[in-house]
């Protein structure tokens, strides 16, 4: 019965393509968040399935995130054109579950078009950095690598977007002609790059939810990525090209996507440097690119957002879990995220919103309060730039975590354990249940956990202790 | 809570390529946390021409937690415990993702009755006799798979018989025998009483 009454429902709404489904709820996708990886999912499904006491992974790839990212607005706005009346049901249903948990997701106050939005506040928000990529986005579309325009004037580059604007119009008829009654209302104006004002190319999304194209917005030279609307830098490395919205882009406007392909090829072909920025895939491919191999790996590394290499450029703090055991490290705020870059946990200070009254509470990292970025919050906080923060402590969970990784070793040496921590203040605040799924996982790291206790309690045996110790150094 | 829009919405697209899969997950009861799921044995194996039955419970934390899966046929296999059943798979435990389905957990555990993982075992016993005497584990695996994998079946076609010959059509003896675990008696009260 149950089943036949879900079966009269689907009829009702209309036809989703696989791609559109969320690999967690298997629902077609509402208010989607983009990862690092390309990958895309619900706004609940991430933050459900995000691990709030360490890294997180991918669903689909595994691949290890730090950061929640933001909405991208501009799937979320093609997928209520594309599926109106499922989106309608997906409205109801997430309302209803955001009812019970007691918190929303981020709202769109207006209607207007992202990429409408982006270019209204590039100029006002544009520092050097952003400047330099809006030159090298528009130039580049006219053929021209990007080279030649840091050392050009800006003539070429205005005198090439003028004809992008033709092709635009152009385009524009195009799109309208050929597109069937159900996706008649995406226009091409719905899918432009903040950057170059042209339909995106090998789209990737930003940690903050926007869209530009991976040849705008990711500059070889520089190891960082920095939205230029709303200057947060994205995290972890270089983004993946957005493979579902590229397909969709590809199927949708063939002709101007294969002319962008083309125009994209040429410019790759006469410099070098300019291949840089056709993405790791197409990097990892091209083995007939001739460069010293040491070059290579840079590139590499810094693309593929190599760990190591991304944490030795960024000032954002990580998590290391050994290093937290044996005290070293910065504080962690488990199961708290930054309402700006979506850190979670937040590492290093945390500062939390006095004035903010919602359940979830309005928190943010030491990068993102000391920064003068001014976003709203993850999940609908009535947050204001006026509101007062203050600073928080991390909660000392690392005792019971030891006490739970190794039980007997503690018993003994309880005492000097409490005076070298101090008073464990906030033990009883945090309940017990949620420890034991992490201390269930990080069974790899008790050794390292053992030489924390011992070289901290300082009662340890003096035989083991010290050489474990210079091990991990 | 269990996520049970998305089991229906698995449960529905499981049943819908069956034939080409051969996987199948049917409720064991009422509920939508206890499930039954049907694995063939993979072709060019011991477990050749055998239907594994896989007892699966889904946790309240599903489809962010693992559904707790062993076996309920008994099979001989190094990652597999021979006593309970208890299947030893990273999936099923910490490498478990959101975006993996019943059937994909399926399908996995088919691939390691074809491919098992002697160095990382469930059952001791039976690891050792892989590595050691790979014959006579085979031997051992095929005579398994032929008195507990396959009698099920062939009981199944008899219980069906017995209750085709009294007069009730197959269609309806098969699926009053399977929503009650194939036990004779209680679906003959079933039947008796629809």
């Amino acid at each position: 019965m149950e089943n036949g009454h879900e079966d009269h429902e689907e009829i009702q709404i209309e036809e989703i393509r696989d791609e559109f489904q969320c690999c967690v709820c298997l629902e077609l996708l509402y208010k989607p968040v983009v990862l690092g990886c390309g990958h895309i999912a619900c706004f609940w499904c991430i933050f459900k399935a995000m691990n709030t006491w360490r890294e997180s992974n991918c669903p689909i790839c595994r691949h290890p995130y730090h950061h929640f990212p933001s909405l991208c607005r501009l799937m979320h706005s093609l997928l209520l054109k594309l599926y109106p009346l499922a989106s309608a049901r997906r409205v109801k249903q997430v309302a209803e579950e955001e009812k019970e948990v007691g918190s929303c997701s981020h709202e769109f106050d207006d209607d207007l078009s992202e990429s409408r939005c982006k270019t209204d506040l590039v100029p006002e928000t544009a520092s050097p950095h952003s400047v330099s990529l809006q030159k090298c986005g528009s130039a580049g579309e006219g053929n021209h690598s990007s080279i030649d325009v840091s050392l050009d004037t800006v003539v070429p580059a205005t005198s090439s977007s003028e004809i992008n604007k033709d092709a635009i119009s152009k385009n524009l008829n195009f799109a309208d002609e050929h597109t069937s009654a159900s996706e008649k209302q995406v226009l091409m104006t719905d899918l432009l790059c903040g950057i170059c004002e042209l339909l995106l190319f090998k789209p990737v999304v930003l940690n903050c939810g926007h869209v530009y194209c991976e040849n705008c917005v990711i500059n070889p030279s520089d190891k960082l990525c920095r939205c230029p609307v709303c200057q947060l830098e994205h995290p972890n490395g270089y983004p993946n090209i957005c493979l579902v919205l590229e397909h969709y882009l590809e199927e949708q406007f063939p002709k101007l996507y294969a002319e962008r392909k083309r125009a994209s090829v040429e410019r790759s072909d006469c410099q070098i440097p300019s291949k840089l920025s056709l993405g790791i895939r197409t990097v990892r491919h091209i083995a007939l690119i001739q460069l010293p191999l040491a070059f290579y790996h840079k590139i590499l590394s810094g693309m593929t957002g190599n760990r190591d290499e991304a944490a030795g450029c960024k000032s954002v703090p990580r998590f290391d879990l050994s290093a937290w055991l044996t005290g070293g490290g910065p504080q962690v705020h488990f199961e708290v995220g930054c309402d700006y870059c979506g850190m979670c946990p937040i590492v290093g200070e945390r500062y939390k919103c006095k004035d903010c009254t919602e359940k979830i509470g309005f928190d943010l990292c030491e990068g993102c309060y000391k920064s003068s970025s001014k976003l709203s919050g993850r999940f609908n906080q009535q947050h204001t730039p006026d509101h007062q923060f203050e600073l928080i402590q991390a909660l000392q969970v690392r005792n019971v975590v030891l006490r739970l990784l190794q039980p007997e070793r503690l018993e003994g040496n309880d005492s000097d354990f409490q005076l070298e921590y101090g008073e464990p203040r906030s033990l009883e605040v945090r309940p017990l249940e949620e420890d034991s799924s992490e201390t269930n996982s990080p069974r790899d790291d008790l050794r390292d956990g053992q030489v924390g206790n011992i070289s901290s309690s300082g009662t340890g045996d003096d035989d083991g202790g010290e050489n474990v110790q210079t091990e991990i150094r | 809570m269990v996520d049970l829009a998305r089991v229906q919405k698995e449960l529905h697209e499981c049943n819908r390529d069956v034939q080409v899969s051969g996987i199948n997950v049917t409720l064991k009861g009422d509920s939508l946390t206890h499930l039954i799921g049907t694995i063939p044995g993979p072709v060019g194996t011991p477990y050749e021409g055998g239907t594994f039955k896989i007892d699966i419970t889904l946790t309240d934390g599903y489809p962010f937690e693992p559904p707790k899966m062993k076996f309920a046929t008994k099979v001989w296999h190094p990652n597999i415990s021979s006593q309970s059943g208890a299947i030893c798979l990273d999936i099923l435990k910490d490498q478990w993702s959101p975006a993996l389905t019943l059937k994909t957990a399926l399908l996995s555990i088919q691939a390691l009755l074809s491919a098992p993982e002697p160095d990382d075992p469930q059952d001791a016993v039976v690891a050792q006799q892989y590595l050691r005497d790979h014959q006579t584990f085979v031997g051992t695996a095929r005579y398994w798979t032929e008195t507990f994998a396959k009698t099920s079946t062939l009981a199944a076609d008899e219980k069906i018989q017995k209750l085709v010959e009294m007069g009730f059509p197959e269609a309806q003896v098969r699926s009053t025998l399977e929503a009650n675990g194939w036990d004779e008696n209680m679906a003959l009260e079933k039947l008796l009483s629809s």
